[in-house]
């Protein structure tokens, strides 16, 4: 029955993740290639420029170095926007958009509990964002070996990087997820999420971008993925602990919440 | 068209498939003046279903009757007082429940993109059971082999109907709650789906259905149970509710008319030379032995039709409940 269920549900998203996928294998690809073409050329120059060089460190991200281009690349609004579609679009539409569209009722009918379907969505957003982000990883790496600046890389500290990406995508699907067992409709639901996750990534830019604002970073979700000094070897366990947490804290909600709420007729 | 039958039959058992007692559902509407408001969906419905039995479930919109069964299939959770279907409670035993009932929801939505082959295969795949009834289902309610495989977005009203009436038997489960399920269907299909009823009950199936189409309650269900403002105001056999409704009684004599005065349940409304009309409520014989050997010219009387009897139950002087106390378990059923 669970098969069944997981096994539609990866249907109904088999476009969006291909697509997704298909982004971020482009994407990938094109950080190390700017950092290749432009960053090591200019990178010298801007640095030793005090007006320019706070804005050398977006996300914990810059263009000066392969690991800086990766990690710009991971925070850049175009991959968080991808990734994105997975964590935050998959959940909403897999509770509240079938709640809001009345066939929730004819799923729940069946011998399939509530909770069965929150481990179904949570199976099938980890396996698509473990993909995406792979992806991402993969096209990096080819990036550098096409922009010949493959020496700049740790090949063996990328698991890391992928791990601590899943755990952040992660973190956001199980708000996503929060928020979708919560409403009835798919508005408050997904807009619950994206100023949550807008609010975080804000905080986190403008921490980057302003140096008396750094505080701000901290109550970031993003500022404790640090890419760049991932892949430069040097990892926090406190930033995982963190992400983990609230990520737990928000599957906490749904699985307890999802059980009690009623579910009224569809309007 | 093969009938329905299953492929095994369901052992005689003597509990009633659903018993509800006392079921209340009240739903907070907010706070006012430090106290929380609350609005009664539904207060101490008390009603069972018996192994067999085509129940009927009455009420106009907002009596409650879609409360009452999301709360049998676990969609909400009752205030007060308690239900068992199949013998299982519904707030702690839901998926067995939901293992052996089919649901037919009001108005159902499906998948839009699938086939609806693949929605019915997908539906079946969730029960984790065969389909025995699903061939002789599409045959009857003539769902074609090329209209299964057509995207549902393309189906009509009652095409969608269909195929929920079939998610909702296919498995043959030994109870089906189906919410309006003759909604969108031509009288066409609405006679083949009282066939399927007819069969569901031949095989000892239970089936517990709400319904606004007066007329086909009366002419399928064994028993009904009529709601008003979240309360049970009714719940006994057809025949029973039809026997309790006044009847309008209309007698042409040549000449006088008899006095009916002493005649059991009659009300005499109008007297004039040649006519006599009156209500009566319970059974005719009296007051045909009271008119034997008088000169009577024509006689009518209304026949009892079910939607009489629930309009007068909802009549503004109504009582809260009909006379003659709790209903008596499948007393007088077909």
């Amino acid at each position: 029955m669970i098969g069944a269920l997981l096994g539609r549900t990866f249907a109904a998203n088999r476009v969006r993740i291909i697509g997704c996928t298909i982004a971020l294998l482009v994407w990938g690809a094109v950080m190390p290639l700017v950092y290749a073409s432009f960053g090591r050329q200019y990178g010298s120059f801007i640095r030793n420029n005090p007006l320019l060089e706070q804005f050398t460190q977006f996300g914990g991200g810059d263009m000066f170095s392969l690991s800086g281009a990766m990690a710009l690349g991971f925070v850049h609004p175009f991959a968080i926007t991808v990734m994105g579609i997975i964590a935050v679009g998959m959940p909403i539409l897999a509770i509240v958009g079938e709640r809001q569209r009345g066939t929730l009722e004819v799923l729940l009918s069946r011998p399939v509990s509530r909770r069965a379907l929150i481990v179904v969505v949570v199976v099938v957003g980890i396996t698509a964002l473990a993909l995406l982000l792979a992806a991402q990883l993969v096209s990096n790496v080819v990036g550098a070996y096409v922009a010949g600046v493959q020496d700049e890389l740790s090949v063996r500290r990328l698991p890391l990087v992928w791990a601590m990406g899943l755990l952040l995508f992660g973190a956001i699907m199980a708000i996503a997820l929060a928020a979708s067992v919560s409403f009835d409709r798919v508005m408050p639901a997904l807009g619950v999420t994206l100023l949550i996750v807008l609010v975080s990534y804000l905080f986190e830019v403008i921490g980057s971008l302003w140096p008396e604002m750094r505080g701000l970073g901290d109550l970031s979700l993003f500022h404790y993925v640090r890419t760049k000094e991932l892949l430069e070897g040097t990892f926090r366990p406190t930033d995982a602990l963190l992400i983990g947490g609230v990520m737990a804290a928000a599957l906490a909600w749904a699985w307890f919440v999802f059980p009690r709420r009623d579910i009224a007729a569809p309007s | 068209m093969g009938p329905l039958v299953p492929p095994s039959p369901v052992p005689p058992t003597r509990s009633p498939v659903i018993a509800i007692e006392g079921l209340g559902k009240r739903y907070p509407t907010g706070r006012r003046g430090g106290h929380r408001d609350e609005v009664v969906a539904l207060d101490s419905l008390t009603i069972d279903v018996q192994p067999g039995e085509i129940y009927g479930f009455l009420g106009p919109n907002g009596a409650g009757k879609s409360t009452a069964i999301r709360i049998l299939l676990g969609f909400l959770h009752p205030s007060s007082g308690r239900a068992r279907v199949l013998g299982h409670d519904v707030v702690r035993d839901g998926l067995r429940i939901r293992a052996r009932t089919g649901y037919l929801p009001a108005g159902i939505d499906l998948y839009d993109t699938m086939t609806g082959a693949d929605l019915l295969d997908y539906l079946a795949r969730l029960y984790g059971q065969p389909t025995p009834l699903r061939a002789s289902l599409t045959d009857r309610l003539e769902l074609a082999a090329a209209d299964l495989r057509r995207p549902v977005r393309d189906y009509s009203r009652g095409m969608r109907q269909k195929v929920g009436i079939i998610q909702a038997l296919q498995h043959d489960p030994e109870l089906a709650i189906l919410d309006e399920p003759t909604e969108g269907l031509d009288p066409l299909m609405q006679h083949a789906f009282y066939a399927i009823l007819e069969e569901r009950r031949q095989a000892g199936r239970s089936v517990f259905f709400s319904s606004h189409v007066l007329s086909e309650v009366e002419r399928v269900c064994d028993r009904v149970a009529i709601i008003r403002g979240g309360r049970l105001v009714a719940a006994s056999s057809v025949e029973q509710l039809l026997a309790r409704r006044r009847r309008h009684v209309e007698l042409r004599t040549d000449g006088d008319v008899p006095d009916l005065r002493g005649v059991p349940g009659l009300s005499v409304t109008e007297v004039r030379p040649g006519l006599l009309r009156a209500e009566l409520e319970g059974d005719v014989g009296p007051l045909l032995a009271a008119i034997a050997g008088w000169p009577v010219r024509d006689l009518l009387i209304e026949p009892a039709r079910l939607e009489e009897a629930f309009l007068e139950l909802y009549s503004p002087d109504a009582p809260a409940t009909l006379p003659g106390g709790p209903p008596d378990p499948r007393a007088g059923a077909r």
